[in-house]
Order: structure tokens, then C-alpha cells, then sequence
């Protein structure tokens, strides 16, 4: 990273007449590892760096950025950005919300550094647990593993005075199972992320949960048994409940998509102004508080200051079942009249920040996971799910089942193939009663923007009971 | 544009020097505009300069891939690979990249699109052709994109070749009201054949229809699929005829190839022509592209394939190389021999619908999927439409919706949004019977 050159670039913006200008850089070790059936497909390490400018001028953004660290070619992309903004013609001048220019350093520590472990030993790791996997007694006829690693360091200067420099390691697992037992299939894949150093191998259990998950799809072929649908009671383990966090209130209460700002592509939102849900509307029970934290230590989605130099800090997106504070950038800040909250991210330097959830959770209540249950007469006990979707919305949504248990009289019984719950969002947070004491997190790759930019998040939380839900 | 080759060339060559069994050296210099825009208004216009070269070497089965940014340190990255390359673990199923030199077809590309002037004016264009489509306001919102891009690839085993690639695309999604909404897109590889003005009206139009929706019911119905979510459908089954797909276990067509997997009049390629957004002469191993019959008067014919995935199938590489697995690069599904309004017109009871996104398995290998429709969901009564629709979702199995095709449109259109419609696809109007549609309860 050429730093010399991304000032000069925030500079010759600044000659321009511009209402505010910013230069990013950032420079990204990636090493990426494939295996099929524990085989190393292919070894992929690459640095990719490179800056963008953006600008704000007679009230439209122009973005543009390049990979050729010289002056001249940040001449190039300032005049661009210069003429893009220009040109943009609207009628409401875009502006950003105030913010005090920064100056600091921030970095994620390792306890084990990633330098320091060898393709060979990373390599290892990943075929061991294959061999696990394949010998633990299921048929599996199948398995896809990656490894990413990213080492990520950023330069951002602005206009208002900002110099921030961060350096964040990041581990992302994935592991995807076929298991065939009795003529038929089932499937599941797992993701694991972290901030930080190679620790995060161990404290994921790769070799645990995959061997767990490979036993659960096998007695669901030759255990489980379908739902008889109806109304029953239901709770989500902290997979589900987070997915259902991060589907239909971290997604919903991001104020771009409220202002319309990503309808062609990730959609609206049930909540925007004169409709029936804002700020201050009830969406769900009292027992229903969930917040997005970009501050919670090695999380997937950790950050301290946002990619608009704004200090990251938990938001209560719904608090006790009311909506309460949505997810904003500069831009929509300004836009709803208040100020940005550091939710603004981006995935590389040739992508804009936009709105974006970090770690998006359910926090959690005072009973413990056996109370939830012993409170049941009949229902079902999702632990995990397969597919799932939601409407563009975010008000319809759909769950289905993984490892499932049927509940009778207060007691965990036999496997549940594939129950499914497909509700709202109104139904679903309104019908939560309790929510149990341990949060747990899962890692997950949030899809948004055009281009596409698939950036980290955890999603998380308790176990959480829904009464009276249609389950089928 | 020579110099650059030649800067490739010695990517390969200093590789091979090392001791390298087989090396492709690609650069592309691409240069992208993007307009975004919503609320009828421009949100931000990008512009993004990119200048990568990926290296791909093999050493005794020995798979390493890398990218090198604007030829910087070019001894230092290729030595760094190399050294990775000796210290990874051998695969068995490489088979090496593709061997011999190639004459390739002249591409088709169209160097207005290296810089566009006023690329705002195309989404003004279709704000307005939406708007009068719709009969009134819309608020409206989407992108238009541009690309034109340099390759230059040079591979150990005797390919080299140089294309330019471009293509231009606007997506466009109405709203008449807060539940009435159209999508359009307009996709081409010349500035010359497009017409942005062709999306917004599409959008308009499915907007203007939209309106007043009523929550459908669950149940099996003849669809109607529009070309847009039938470029949905495409992408889904493409994706699983790539050959890594189909060992991963990750498709309904395992076991398949030679059977009947769709009625007759269904045929189904894939064909990067020089017409199409993905448009390419060769691909990433440097082997000349092909027109591809996969499914062939509904059988299955081949999967497509790089040089090692097709040696695991003892057959020929399909031309449909990626780094590092292979993919469809446009699809295209035969046109059939009904109009689109005779399609509607044979519907008694059914649905037709315009888009969907969010499409999740829960078994690729099975097949078992859900979808959510947004945009335009009608209901249709002896052949008309009748009714708005909403929070209606598609439940069901990719392999049995190809065998329940009914019918196919002889109007077919261009169509790729985001991550929906994904390859690109030249799609008809399709009908498919008893397709199980379910809500929220």
C-alpha cells in the first residue's frame, strides 16, 4: 500500500469543488483452501490492494477506484468520481450527517499468529478432520471444506481531517456434508469465523460439530418422523433464533433499505415512513430484545470504527418486542435526521460503504434450555435449520428444520424430519415467551449490494419459545 | 496491448523456469461503470480500474492459484507460489490444463463501452419509459452497469489467446404502489442493441398490473414463468450440470446423464456467443468455447466440463473452464412453438409469475427448494388475468419442475439481475404444471 499516493489522491479531490471527499485503501493477504472429499483441490494465496475515492459534489457521490498505485492514475480516478457526482442531477442534494474527524489505530490481536502456521500444518488440520468425519460410522459420500484466511489492513482519510489505520486478521471454515444412509440423502453445511489469530481452529471444534452434524442427518433418514401439522409450541435453538434475528430485524431495520436506497436488489423493508411499522411500533413480545454489536471481541463481524471512520457501538434494533433504532450510515442518517451510528462497511476497497449488520443477536432472558422445554406439552424443538428465506420485505419468512426433536409433556422424544415454520415477522417475534440464559453465535456470510458484497457477521443468540406457531 | 501480453508470457515462462509442470498466466484489464439509482433519482455513479493478472500452476498434481496486481513484483509473487505449490498436497484428479494451440473466433466487442458518456441518461430513460408504461408515478430503482475488458492469457501447454469482452445492462424495479412492483432488465453485449427503455416499460407494465394485491392461496398451479424467473430456473439447473457440482453431490442430475430429465420439446445449451453479457472465445485454460447442448429434446446429454473433471467422466472438455471449476457462461433454452399468448390462453386456472429471488435448498441432491416470487404475482382464469397477488411461496423440487415443463414461448429475451438470474440466459416464457405454491401462516 502506497499511503503517499491515497493522500495525494484525497488532496487533488480536495482542489475540487467538492462538499466531501474521502480516500480508502486497503491492502488484503487472502489464502484460500478447497478440498473435496479431503483432498486438496487447489491452494489459492493472493495480496490484493488497491484505493477508492469518493466524493460528494453539487449534492451527488461519485465513486471510482483503481489497483495501480500511481499519482497519475488517482488524478484519473478523482476526475471521475468529480464527474460522476456532478452529473448526478438530483433533486434532493445528498449530504452526510455531521461527524468529528479521527485520528487513531485499531487492530485485532492473535494469540496464535496465523503467519506463524504453515501451509502444510493449515493444510493438515483440514484433512484430519475429514478422516474423522468419513470413519465416525455414517456413510458419507460426500464433503466440501474451505479455509479462508484474510489478513486485512485499511488507510482511510477524509475531508472533516479522519486518518485511520487497521490491521484485523480473519479465519473463516466452512464444511458441507452429505451423508446417504437407506436409499436417501441429507445434507448440511457449517460456517465458522473469526476475528483473530489461528486459536480459532480449536475453539471451533470443526471435527466435533461436523461428526454431531453427520450423526443428526443420519438419524433423521432413519428416525425421524414428519410433524402432524398444527399449532403447536416451538423453540428455536440459537441457530434459528439468530437467523430469524439477522432475517427479520437486522435486515429490515437497515435505514438504506428503508429509504428505498437497495430495492432492485436486496429489497425494501416492511418498516418505512407513513406505513404501519416505525420507530416506536410494537413487532414483537417483551421478551424479544435483539441488538447488532460490531464490538463483541474476535466476532466474526468485529470492528471498531466503521469504513466511515465513525466508532462502532451496539444498536438496539428492537428492544423489549419495540421497534427502536435502525442500522445507519452517513448518508441515511442524514436522510431520517440524525446521526450515523457506524454501521457503514465494505467488503474491498472497489466497493462503496453501505448500511451493513455486524453481529445481529438475541440477548438473552433467565431461564435455562431444560425449563424452556419442561414447559411444553406438545411441540417441537428446532436446534438447527436447513433452508430458509424471507420475502424482499422481510415480513415472510420460512425455517426449515435440521436437527429437530419432538417434545412431549416436558420431554426431548424422537427426531422430526424436516419440520418447517413459515410465518411473519409479526407472528413469529410476537409469539415469543422466553428466551433461555447462553448465548451462542454462528458465523455466516451476509449477501447485499451491487456488486455483490458478502461481508461478515455473526447471528446468534438463546433459545427462544414460541408458543401457539403453526408448525408443519 | 503487446507489451501486456508479453508481460504475461513472462509470468509463464519465469514459472515454468522454476520448475513448474503447467502454468496459465490471464490478465484482464477491465474498466466498470455503474450507475445506482432510487426514488427516480441517481444514488451514486462508480468507476472502478482493474488491472489483475491470475496465475494458475500445477507442480507434480500440485494445484496453486494467485493473483498478481498490475504486473507489480512479478519474480516475488510467481517465486512465492511456486513455493507454495512445493509445499501443498498433491491432487489425483488434476488432469492438466488443456493441451495444444487454438484458433479462436473473432470476439465481438464493442469499444464504446470502454468509456461511456452520460451513462445517467440510460437510467433517466427508463425512469421515464417505466413511468409511462405504469400510467403514473413509480418510484423506481436499480442499475446500469458497463464493462469492457482486455484478456490476455498464455498457458504452458500452447494456448494463447487475446479477447475483449463488453457488455451493458439495466435492471429497473417499479413501484406503482408499496405492494405493486415490476422488474425489467435489458442486457447486451453492444451499445448498438441496447435499448434501456425496453426494461423500464417491462417494469411499468408488470407494475401498472400489480396493483391492489390480494394474499394468494396455497396450492398446485400451471405457472406461467416470465423470462426473468425462468433466467432463475436456468441458473439453478446450470449450476447443477457444472461437473464439480455433480461429484460434490451438490445436484438433482447425479446418475442422470443419458436420461430423460424433461419432456421432449425441452432443449436446453449453453452458448457464449458473442451476443451475450459473458461473452468469451476461450476459456480460463485457454481451450475455444463452444455452443453446448446440455439437455437435448429432454435428455441429458453432458455436463459441462474443464480438462480435469472431464478426464474423471472419459470425455472431452466442454470449453466451460473456470479457475478453479467449471461453469455455464449463458444459457439458452430452445425456443418452443407457442406465442406467448396462446401459452396464456391454455391456462384455465394458474398463476403467472414475473421474478423471484432467494431461492435455498434443502437438499441439493434431492432437489427440495423454496422461492420467494416478488414483483408481479397474478392469478390467471381462463386465460386472462385476473387477480394481483402477493406473500405467495414456490415449494417444490428443481428436477421435478423441469420434468413438469408444459410448454415454451417462440419469444425469448436476454435476461441476468444480481445474484437471481446468474449466468446469463436467453429465456423463453415457460409453463410448468402442478407447481405447489405456500405462505405464511
Amino acid at each position: 500500500m502506497d499511503e503517499k499516493v491515497v493522500d495525494y489522491a484525497l488532496e487533488y479531490a480536495q482542489s475540487k469543488k467538492v462538499e466531501y471527499a474521502e480516500a480508502r485503501a486497503q491492502t488484503q493477504q487472502r489464502d484460500q483452501l478447497v478440498f473435496r472429499n479431503g483432498v486438496l483441490e487447489a491452494y489459492a494465496s493472493a495480496v490484493d490492494e488497491g484505493f477508492c475515492v469518493r466524493v460528494i459534489a453539487n449534492g451527488g457521490i461519485g465513486f471510482a477506484s483503481s489497483n495501480k498505485w500511481t499519482k497519475e492514475e488517482a488524478k484519473e480516478i478523482v476526475d471521475i468520481a468529480y464527474k460522476y457526482a456532478a452529473a448526478a442531477k438530483r433533486k434532493e442534494k445528498l449530504v452526510f450527517a455531521e461527524e468529528k474527524g479521527v485520528k487513531t489505530k485499531w487492530s485485532v490481536p492473535q494469540k496464535k499468529k496465523i503467519e506463524n502456521v504453515s501451509p502444510e500444518d493449515r493444510i493438515a488440520e483440514f484433512v484430519e478432520v475429514n478422516k474423522a468425519l468419513t470413519s465416525c460410522g455414517v456413510n458419507i459420500p460426500a464433503t466440501i471444506a474451505q479455509c479462508t484466511i484474510d489478513l486485512t489492513s485499511k488507510y482511510f482519510i477524509n475531508s472533516e481531517g479522519s486518518e485511520i489505520t487497521s490491521f484485523v486478521p480473519k479465519m473463516a471454515g466452512y464444511f458441507f456434508v452429505t451423508v446417504a444412509e437407506q436409499g436417501k440423502t441429507e445434507q448440511a453445511y457449517k460456517q465458522f469465523g473469526y476475528s483473530g489469530g489461528w486459536e480459532a481452529f480449536d475453539q471451533w471444534d470443526v471435527k466435533g460439530n461436523m461428526i454431531h452434524t453427520a450423526k443428526v442427518l443420519k438419524d433423521v433418514i432413519t428416525k425421524g418422523k414428519a410433524v402432524k401439522a398444527g399449532n403447536m409450541d416451538l423453540i428455536c435453538g440459537p441457530e434459528v433464533t439468530g437467523i430469524a434475528a439477522h432475517e427479520s430485524c437486522g435486515h429490515p431495520m437497515e435505514a438504506d433499505r428503508i429509504l428505498g436506497r437497495e430495492m432492485s436488489q436486496a429489497g425494501r423493508s416492511f418498516i418505512y415512513k407513513g406505513g404501519d411499522y416505525w420507530i416506536g411500533t410494537r413487532i414483537g413480545s417483551k421478551a424479544v430484545t435483539i441488538v447488532d454489536d460490531p464490538t463483541v471481541e474476535h466476532s466474526y463481524g468485529y470492528y471498531a470504527f466503521d469504513d466511515e471512520g465513525v466508532r462502532a457501538r451496539r444498536r438496539f434494533l428492537y428492544k423489549n418486542g419495540v421497534i427502536n433504532d435502525f442500522l445507519h450510515n452517513r448518508e441515511t442518517a442524514a436522510r431520517l435526521e440524525t446521526r450515523s451510528n457506524g454501521s457503514s462497511r465494505s467488503v474491498n476497497y472497489d466497493r462503496e460503504a453501505i448500511v451493513r449488520m455486524a453481529n445481529t443477536f438475541v440477548l438473552p432472558g433467565d431461564m435455562s434450555e431444560e425449563e424452556l422445554v419442561e414447559d411444553i406439552k406438545n411441540g417441537v424443538f428446532m436446534k438447527s435449520f436447513t433452508e430458509w428465506n424471507i420475502d424482499d420485505k422481510r415480513f415472510n419468512q420460512r425455517y426449515v428444520g435440521r436437527e429437530a426433536f419432538w417434545i412431549e409433556n416436558g420431554e426431548l422424544k424422537h427426531p422430526i424430519a424436516r419440520p418447517i415454520i413459515e410465518t411473519t415477522t409479526l407472528k413469529f417475534w410476537s409469539a415469543a415467551d422466553a428466551v433461555s440464559k447462553k448465548v451462542e453465535f454462528a458465523a455466516a456470510t451476509c449477501g447485499k449490494s451491487d456488486p455483490g458484497q458478502g461481508i461478515p457477521v455473526f447471528t446468534g443468540g438463546p433459545c427462544l419459545r414460541l408458543r401457539e406457531v403453526y408448525v408443519k | 496491448m503487446s507489451d501486456i501480453f508479453a508481460k504475461t508470457e513472462e509470468i509463464v515462462e519465469k514459472a515454468k523456469k522454476l520448475g513448474a509442470d503447467e502454468v496459465i498466466a490471464k490478465t484482464t484489464f477491465g474498466r466498470y461503470r455503474q450507475v445506482r439509482f432510487s426514488g427516480n433519482q441517481v444514488d451514486i455513479s462508480l468507476a472502478w480500474n482493474d488491472y489483475v493478472t491470475d496465475v494458475v500452476l500445477a507442480w507434480k498434481k500440485r494445484l496453486v492459484a494467485g493473483q498478481i496486481h498490475d504486473f507489480a513484483d512479478v519474480d516475488g509473487n510467481v517465486k512465492k507460489l511456486f513455493a507454495l505449490a512445493k509445499v501443498s498436497q498433491e491432487n489425483p484428479m488434476f488432469g492438466g490444463f488443456a493441451k495444444g494451440r487454438f484458433k479462436y473466433a473473432t470476439g465481438n466487442a464493442d469499444k464504446k463501452l470502454m468509456a461511456v458518456e452520460d451513462p445517467t441518461d440510460y437510467v433517466f430513460e427508463a425512469v421515464s419509459a417505466a413511468e409511462k408504461a405504469a400510467g403514473g408515478e413509480v418510484d423506481s430503482g436499480g442499475i446500469f452497469f458497463a464493462k469492457f475488458e482486455d484478456v490476455y492469457l498464455v498457458s504452458s501447454e500452447g494456448a494463447t489467446g487475446v479477447d475483449s469482452r463488453s457488455a451493458v445492462e439495466l435492471s429497473i424495479r417499479a413501484f406503482r404502489e408499496r405492494e405493486a412492483s415490476g422488474h425489467g432488465v435489458e442486457c447486451s453485449s453492444t451499445l448498438n442493441d441496447f435499448d434501456a427503455t425496453r426494461a423500464g416499460r417491462k417494469a411499468g407494465e408488470i407494475a401498472k398490473l400489480a396493483r391492489n394485491p390480494k394474499i394468494g392461496d396455497e396450492g398446485a398451479y400451471d405457472v406461467v414463468f416470465d423470462p426473468l424467473i425462468v433466467g432463475s430456473l436456468l441458473g439453478m439447473w446450470s449450476g447443477m450440470v457444472s461437473a464439480f457440482a455433480v461429484l460434490a453431490q451438490m445436484s438433482v442430475f447425479v446418475d442422470k446423464l443419458g436420461k430423460k430429465v424433461a419432456p421432449d420439446f425441452v432443449t436446453m445449451r449453453d452458448n457464449p456467443a458473442p451476443y451475450c453479457l459473458y461473452n468469451r472465445v476461450f476459456d480460463d485454460e485457454g481451450f475455444p468455447t463452444q455452443e453446448n447442448v446440455v439437455i437435448d429434446h429432454g435428455v441429458l446429454r453432458t455436463f459441462l466440463h474443464n480438462t480435469s473433471t472431464a478426464k474423471l467422466f472419459k470425455t472431452e472438455t466442454t470449453g466451460n473452464a473456470g479457475l478453479p471449476v467449471p461453469n455455464a457462461w449463458n444459457v439458452e433454452l430452445d425456443a418452443g412453438d407457442v406465442t406467448k399468448d396462446e401459452m396464456f390462453e391454455g391456462v384455465e386456472r394458474g398463476l403467472y409469475l414475473t421474478n423471484t429471488w432467494y431461492t435455498r435448498f434443502q437438499n441439493q441432491r434431492q432437489g427440495d427448494f423454496s422461492t420467494i416470487p416478488r414483483d408481479g404475482i397474478f392469478l390467471i382464469e381462463k386465460g386472462e388475468i385476473k387477480q394481483s397477488l402477493k406473500d405467495l411461496r414456490i415449494s417444490d423440487n428443481a428436477l421435478t419442475l423441469l420434468g413438469n415443463v408444459a410448454g415454451i414461448s417462440k419469444e425469448r429475451q436476454h435476461v441476468h439481475w444480481w445474484f437471481e438470474a446468474e449466468p446469463p440466459s436467453l429465456s423463453p416464457y415457460v409453463l410448468i404444471k402442478n407447481v405447489h405454491m405456500t405462505k405464511s401462516k
